[in-house]
């Protein structure tokens, strides 16, 4: 038997019958021709013939499957139960479309990021190279080289087949148009060919790009080859003034070429002057192992390159000072950050609410394949075998899971477009995620898992053999009602769990808005950042000129209040730069001083962040261009040496061990610079020192505005033309996206707990209405013997709250169990939270009793004379 | 008929040239002088098996009297199906003589 005969069978049986009329005609005719009349001819002919439909059936069977043409039949049946139980149909489908959609498309979110190997040829094999490292007790897990390490571990390592060091950054580009601030790596030689990535045009840095004294070369990324150059091959060999240094085009990357988590808009060769080059860790490593080595053995490798590094060179003493260690790992997991148990957690808050879409759903089928008793009496009768009838009981649910599955993929499919246009900039590897092969999996194992689930229900409930003998007329057990209450009563618990979770969710975040984040009104604060390239200013002090000219002319701005600049502002990563601080009298000069946050900042920073002074003054003009030696501390700085906040005055500290002491002169209010959820680091502030990149915060009430941009950039272009704007837009951008991975978790928690709500209280409401239709006939008797329609509506609403109390014991059960892992989502309380349990109890008692409410009163309205006149 | 026989006489009026359905009946009536009578309940499901086995192919023609019809013509794989049925078919028959009628045989 073949499939092309199966699927063309009704074209076969067409044809069939056409040579069959031929026949009858042909035949007829020559009957006539013998003499017959007409009417007596065709009888002949057809008596000659045959049954012409048992001809065409045993040609038709000799075409089909049995099997496929049954299922075919059934999948027909069951489209059009689809069609005619339309509310039934659309409850059910939509339900599990809910259930599936979220899940599919957190699915997707969860394999893109965590399981999908990085966008790298052989990603396996990518490491960073970084170390650990100790100061002054304080571990920092992830420290990186410095230029020095780069070359020691470049010429003496043997793990890596290759390996570099990059940068990231931003720098000036003009004489393409206007002057544009763009994205940078700064790459060493090894770090392309690590990535393995073969340039779309052109080529990689060779070791010449890397030796001072060259020409300049630069790799452009592909959009912005295509946005300045039109994608032209001819790109290459072109010149582009980058930072006004005019630097040769090599190549060209492939469209969505990133380095780790960075898309640069263009790539420059690191090179290191042979000497004097600062000894920073400020270089990322990355390194491509040799096939066979081992992370644990690469670390051998550089532990001994260090050791011999440290002979050389002479720094043993400070590789033994800070106790430096290599500590490589997989590239992926610097990609992917600790977002893995935040997208564990929500993962498994919609896989619940994927089982209460499951047990919901049941409870539609099995009170749907209840009330078709009779039907499926009726066939079994007529001799349909039980496996027949449960093989359409299971086709009906795959069908019917089939279409949730289609729906839910167009839900999963709006949502992760919205996800990627809104979703938090801080989720890793965004631009990644799409709906590929393993969401379709993935939607078809669900769809499938859940129709096999509540199909097998049905067909257990009713399709067995023996149990058709029910349908008869009989009363029917309680077995059904006991499988539902059980539902229920999950529902309900796993409801609780989910509410619990989002409750915990929503009371960090308010916690996390009351925090007082050292600046107000941030959606008043507009910030730009600008950089001063050297070829307009080579001195400082002609930095710090162009500097205070532009805030001058800021200033004067109509509807500005204040207006400042620093390194960085708060959120911003420029400004958790840390200073070793040396405290005059409080740190031994024996011994490393402790690590500090640091930034430089202008005069009226302060008050253009709405920083309040706690004690003290702020930086001067007199301050910066006398180059007097002085400083601001935080309050917590102060607080830790000295108790309170005015104590601080007068002291004196000093950035490093060495160098000239600076006097406290002001003490200003805690800013959570790392974001609200982490606490407020203790800081150094000095005043500007002639650095050439900045963020100027400016405020007033108009920003945001494109009228107010217009009048920034005009002022700012007075000064130079050529200075690009970067990073234009309110603190606030930056304060909403400080909080997007908790208000992310929210807003997906929230949903997860609204739809466990609803489908808690559709689960009570459906189960208690059909007890109550079950029961009319009892309920009218009982009124007619002079019940009380008010104790009978009771009646029903205890047994809702009942079985919303035991559920509601299980969820506090789970809910106390998996707390620890909702823990480090939460801020400012723990995850045993008594007020959100409560409310959460509270909450799903009264759903229940409204879903409950419902039926009772319906029960309680029951018309005894019309119950007992249909009798 | 004897069973098994109608596809092999259906292959051997095919030897002919292309027939339809109500031809070949036909011919197998009249060339057995209307001792075998073809039953048309098995005709058309034998003619399709056939076509199924690629012994046979069909194809729509014009009958002589200008209509659609349904023709069938002898593929190569059938026609050696015919020699090989055929000869095992005087094998049998040859068999059945000799025990029937031994003198005769040789006639069979």
């Amino acid at each position: 038997m073949n499939w092309r005969r199966f699927v063309q069978r009704q074209k076969a049986d067409a044809e069939q019958r056409e040579e069959l009329d031929f026949y009858l005609d042909v035949t007829t005719e020559e009957y006539i021709e013998r003499g017959m009349d007409p009417a007596a001819a065709r009888e002949g002919a057809q008596r000659k013939l045959g049954n012409t439909t048992l001809i065409r059936e045993e040609v038709y069977r000799m075409n089909t499957l049995t099997f496929a043409e049954g299922v075919l039949r059934d999948l027909r049946h069951a489209l059009r139960m689809v069609r005619l139980n339309p509310a039934f149909s659309a409850a059910a489908i939509l339900t599990l479309a809910l259930g599936i959609g979220p899940n599919t498309a957190m699915f997707s979110v969860f394999s893109a990021i965590l399981i999908r190997p990085l966008p790298y040829p052989g990603s396996d094999a990518l490491v960073t190279v970084a170390n650990r490292l100790v100061i002054s007790g304080q571990v920092f897990e992830d420290a990186e080289l410095s230029p020095a390490m780069y070359v020691a571990c470049k010429e003496n390592a043997r793990a890596f087949e290759s390996f570099g060091v990059w940068t990231v950054g931003t720098a000036t580009v003009t004489g393409l148009g206007d002057p544009e601030q763009l994205v940078t790596v700064t790459a060493t030689e090894g770090v392309l060919p690590a990535l393995g990535i073969p340039a779309r045009i052109g080529r990689w840095f060779s070791r010449e790009d890397d030796t001072p004294g060259t020409p300049e070369t630069v790799i452009l990324s592909y959009g912005y080859c295509q946005r300045k150059f039109g994608g032209d091959p001819g790109a290459i060999g072109r010149t582009v003034l980058v930072n006004f240094i005019p630097r040769q085009v090599v190549g060209v990357m492939p469209p969505g070429f990133r380095v780790a988590n960075v898309s640069p808009d263009i790539i420059l060769s690191q090179r290191f002057p042979v000497s004097g080059v600062p000894e920073e860790f400020g270089y990322a490593g990355v390194g491509r192992l040799k096939p066979g080595v081992t992370v644990a053995l690469a670390n051998q490798d550089v532990a001994r390159v260090w050791k011999a590094w440290g002979e050389t060179a002479g720094t043993s003493r400070m590789l033994a000072l800070l106790q430096v260690q290599p500590n490589l790992r997989p590239l992926k997991k610097d990609v992917v950050g600790d977002i893995g148990s935040l997208l564990t957690l929500l993962m498994g808050a919609l896989g619940l609410v994927l089982l209460l879409v499951c047990a919901n759903v049941t409870n539609l089928v099995l009170v749907r394949a209840q009330s078709r008793q009779q039907e499926f009496a009726i066939r079994t009768a007529l001799g349909a075998g039980w496996s027949r009838i449960a093989r359409e009981i299971l086709i009906e649910s795959l069908t019917l899971g089939a279409m949730g599955g289609a729906f839910g993929l167009a839900v999963a499919y709006a949502g992760l477009r919205v996800l990627v246009t809104h979703g938090p900039a801080n989720l890793p590897r965004l631009a990644e995620i799409s709906l590929d092969g393993w969401s379709l999996a993935f939607v078809l194992a669900c769809s499938v898992g859940a129709s096999l689930l509540f199909g097998l229900a049905a067909v257990l409930r009713c399709g067995r053999p023996g149990r058709m003998e029910m349908a008869r007329g009989a009363t029917r057990g309680a077995g059904q009602l006991r499988m539902q209450n059980a539902f229920v009563v999950m529902q309900v618990a796993l409801a609780f769990v989910l509410l619990v979770a989002s409750g915990l969710m929503i009371r960090s975040f308010i916690a996390m808005r009351a925090v007082r984040p050292g600046f107000t009104h941030p959606e008043w604060i507009q910030t730009v950042r600008i950089s001063i390239p050297e070829a307009l200013a080579a001195k400082p002090e002609q930095v710090i000129r162009i500097q205070s000219e532009i805030l001058s002319r800021l200033s004067a701005i109509p509807g500005v209040a204040a207006a400042g600049f620093g390194n960085g502002l708060p959120l911003e990563p420029e400004y958790h730069n840390g200073i070793l601080i040396a405290v005059e009298g409080k740190t031994s000069p024996d011994q490393m001083p402790p690590n500090r946050a640091f930034n430089g900042m202008s005069p009226g920073l302060l008050a253009a962040q709405g920083t309040r002074l706690m004690a003290g003054r702020d930086f001067t003009w007199d301050d910066v261009f006398g180059q007097r030696r002085v400083a601001l501390i935080s309050e917590n700085m102060a607080r830790e040496y000295w108790g309170d906040g005015a104590s601080a005055l007068g002291k004196r500290i000093r950035f490093g061990r060495d160098g000239a002491w600076n006097e406290v002169v002001g003490v200003t209010e805690d800013v959570s610079a790392d974001g609200v959820n982490r606490p407020a680091p203790a800081t150094v502030y000095a005043h500007i020192g002639g650095r050439r990149g900045m963020t100027l915060a400016i405020r007033s009430e108009r920003a945001g505005t494109e009228g107010f941009l217009r009048d920034v950039a005009a002022q700012i272009h007075a000064v130079n033309p050529n200075l690009p704007l970067a990073r234009v837009r309110t603190l606030n951008d930056v304060y909403r996206q400080s909080m997007a991975q908790t208000s992310f978790a929210l807003v997906l928690l929230a949903i997860a707990g609204a739809m466990a709500l609803t489908l808690a209280i559709v689960g009570v409401y459906g189960v208690l209405a059909y007890a109550v239709a079950r029961r009319r006939h009892e309920v009218g008797i009982r009124l007619a013997l002079g019940a009380e329609p008010k104790a009978l509506k009771w009646q029903f609403v205890r047994r809702g709250l009942l079985l919303n109390c035991i559920g509601g014991i299980i969820g506090l059960a789970l809910a106390l169990g998996l707390s620890r892992w909702i823990a480090s989502l939460l801020f400012g309380l723990t995850p045993l939270d008594p007020l959100t349990y409560v409310a959460a109890a509270a909450l799903i008692a009264l759903a229940v009793t409204a879903g409950s409410y419902i039926p009772a009163r319906q029960a309680a309205s029951v018309d005894p004379v019309e119950m007992l006149r249909t009798e | 008929m004897v069973q098994g026989t109608l596809d092999m006489l259906i292959l051997q009026t095919l030897v002919l040239g292309p027939a339809h359905g109500q031809t070949i009946a036909h011919a197998i009536e009249r060339g057995s002088e209307e001792v075998l009578q073809v039953e048309h309940g098995s005709l058309y499901p034998a003619l399709h098996r056939l076509q199924n086995r690629g012994w046979i192919a069909a194809f729509w023609g014009t009958s002589e009297n200008n209509r659609k019809a349904k023709y069938y013509r002898l593929t190569p794989e059938g026609k050696r199906q015919l020699a090989a049925q055929t000869s095992r078919w005087e094998q049998v028959v040859r068999a059945i003589g000799r025990i029937l009628n031994p003198i005769a045989e040789s006639q069979g």
